[in-house]
């Protein structure tokens, strides 16, 4: 077989390079299309700015709050939240899901409880969660506990038993101990599933964290759009709306950073 | 060929029906809140048909406050009833809304604290934890108002945010007076405090925002365009609200067993019933007689205590809730706002730092010229 000519792999090279630089792009372009489809609404007013107010207008408010201190101050109150929240809740579901993957009677005594609970909407628990832990931050902290816990319970449960049984009987048979094993295969063997169950977490917290600052609207994000929606400023409703976006993106994009670089061995060994 | 004229005259009866049903217009009135006691003037509306002789087949929905502003301002409901500083601040943001009755003519918001604690003198709050829903609506401004009356500000005293749960955490100790509304939570301390399940505390006194200021408060908006293309529906409407309103006000009885069919959860017995069916035609007979304002003021009184007297507390707290608010509705000519009510509740507003935008002319937020008697 002929080596490819150096020109066409030149050329296979830039092509690939080029499509790669494209896909980066494409969700900036994107954003972009819907930033100028904002603006070809609002300028020609084709929706009321009471329900779509000019990306000037949102700008403007998002740099009022930025300077008055009030978005930093209430977007540092939903992250603390949101961080022992996930804290909380991913703590508890890997440490229950484990204990379920290891002994799958303890499935079908807890899994009544955790379907009923997760099945109910969060929305109606949460001013029980205000009652039981108080208007502070614990409220908020439990209620974003609660809406993380279930997707990594349900991934550690499904990654611990994706492990290949005939793995465990060679480390088994080489006298592994159970932390051993553990460290060695099915942490790593359940790591794919375990970090997507976190990057769904993660997103997740935004809306814990959230919810409970709507139903006992004291600080954070969750307060600033109901105080904004109080006073008619849809602007800054926007701007409190967007940070959370930007929050979950940020906080999503984090989490298949840390896959991506955990996973490395995975794709490099199945290269 | 057959003799068709008999569907011929069927069909023309038929439509000449659906022409004259159809004259009664299908509209909305967003409220706030859920279905409560309170919105009993609209339960009355509807049963005593005023809505439906003024032109309209109403229905209630009840929303937030500010979508109930918004759908108003955008077009996409005709009447809703909001606060009167929701009008000043929606105005400011650009919504043009214009208030054109005002149904609680009394503020609803005052401050109750242990009657062992002499609070009379509101400069004695300062150094004390006072509870409030929370920095937002009619609470915050009736306490900013509170405060400024006495000369005070959110600085000497501890504001704790402790949500719509006053009664609970009150009579926990955990605060030494709360924002409350006026009609509803003072009552709920009181029967604790009575039945011994409010820590040390036997009474309660309540100093209303109203007993220091007159500002603005519930009632109804429209938008301006339909204030331009449909004057007549704004003035049947106003009309409408006026005459159920003062039925309620008139005959409790009436307005409670109206809202028994509009509200799930309300306490009733067969007995209680039938006293209140008795009760409010007992009231209608007096009410042919056309006594004056104090002579029915002093009937309700009679109701309650007569009710009193045959009923369990828990059975009459939601009736007793309906009496506490009538007092907040009752006055010579309902509807009515003036402009000094407005102007109290811009100071206050501006004392809060929440006006957000230009306001423009106050006099453009509000009109009596809708109401019945009203010239023009």
């Amino acid at each position: 077989m002929q080596k490819p000519a150096p020109t066409l792999k030149r050329n296979t090279q830039f092509l690939s390079a080029r499509r790669n630089a494209l896909r980066r792009l494409s969700p900036l372009a994107t954003v972009l299309l819907l930033l100028l489809i904002w603006l070809w609404i609002s300028d020609n007013a084709i929706i009321s700015p009471i329900l779509v107010p000019p990306p000037a207008d949102v700008a403007a408010a998002f740099a009022d709050a930025l300077a008055d201190g009030s978005l930093p101050a209430h977007t540092l109150t939903t992250l603390g939240e949101m961080f022992y929240g996930l804290l909380l809740g991913v703590g508890i579901g890997l440490a229950i899901g484990y204990a379920i993957a290891k002994a799958p009677v303890l499935e079908h005594v807890l899994s009544p409880i955790i379907v009923a609970f997760q099945s109910t909407p969060i929305v109606a628990y949460a001013p029980l969660l205000i009652i039981w832990f108080g208007t502070g931050p614990a409220s908020k902290v439990v209620t974003t506990a609660v809406i993380v816990f279930f997707p990594t319970l349900v991934n550690t449960i499904a990654g611990l038993r994706a492990v290949s049984p005939n793995l465990l009987d060679v480390m088994r048979s080489l006298n592994a101990g159970r932390w051993q094993i553990f460290r060695l295969l099915e942490l790593p063997s359940a790591s794919p599933i375990l970090l997507a169950g976190l990057k769904t977490s993660s997103t997740l917290a935004v809306i814990g964290a959230v919810v409970g600052e709507f139903v006992n609207p004291q600080r954070g994000l969750g307060y600033l759009v109901t105080s904004a929606r109080n006073r008619y400023d849809t602007p800054l409703v926007y701007v409190s709306v967007l940070t959370m976006t930007a929050i979950a993106l940020s906080l999503y994009s984090l989490v298949a950073l840390v896959e991506w670089r955990c996973l490395l061995w995975r794709r490099r060994s199945l290269n | 060929m057959r003799n068709r004229s008999p569907i011929a005259l069927f069909i023309v009866l038929l439509c000449l029906f659906s022409v004259a049903a159809d004259d009664a217009s299908d509209e909305s009135i967003l409220l706030t809140f859920i279905p409560n006691v309170q919105f009993s003037p609209f339960y009355v509306g509807i049963d005593s048909g005023h809505f439906a002789e003024a032109g309209f087949n109403v229905t209630l929905e009840h929303l937030q406050e500010p979508d109930v502003l918004d759908l108003v301002a955008l077009g996409q409901a005709n009447f809703g009833i909001v606060s009167g500083e929701q009008v000043i601040l929606a105005r400011a943001q650009g919504r043009d809304v214009v208030y054109v009755f005002e149904w609680f003519q009394r503020y609803p918001v005052g401050l109750v604290y242990s009657s062992a604690k002499d609070l009379s003198d509101l400069g004695d709050l300062s150094g004390m934890t006072v509870g409030i829903p929370g920095r937002f609506g009619a609470s915050y401004s009736g306490l900013t108002t509170l405060l400024h009356s006495a000369g005070l500000s959110e600085a000497d005293i501890e504001v704790a945010e402790i949500g719509f749960n006053a009664p609970e955490v009150f009579c926990l100790g955990a605060i030494d007076a709360a924002i409350v509304y006026v009609n509803n939570e003072p009552l709920q301390i009181r029967q604790r405090a009575r039945a011994g399940e409010c820590g040390d505390v036997a009474d309660v006194d309540v100093v209303t925002v109203a007993s220091q200021v007159d500002l603005v408060s519930n009632g109804m908006i429209v938008s301006r365009a339909l204030l331009t293309e449909a004057p007549s529906a704004v003035r049947r409407m106003a009309g409408a609200l006026g005459a159920a309103l003062r039925e309620a006000i008139d005959n409790p009885a009436g307005a409670y067993l109206a809202s028994l069919n509009h509200v799930d959860d309300l306490p009733q017995s067969a007995d209680f019933v039938a006293e209140l069916q008795a009760a409010s035609e007992r009231q209608q007979a007096f009410l042919a007689g056309d006594p004056d304002r104090a002579a029915i003021a002093r009937s309700r009184q009679d109701l309650a205590d007569a009710l009193s007297a045959q009923f369990e507390a828990d059975l009459l707290t939601q009736f007793s809730v309906l009496l506490n608010t009538i007092e907040l509705w009752e006055a010579e000519r309902l509807g009515y706002s003036d402009l000094a009510s407005w102007e109290a509740m811009r100071e206050t507003l501006d004392l809060m730092g929440d006006l957000g935008g230009e306001l423009g002319d106050l006099a453009d937020a509000f009109t009596n010229e809708f109401l019945s008697g009203s010239d023009g």
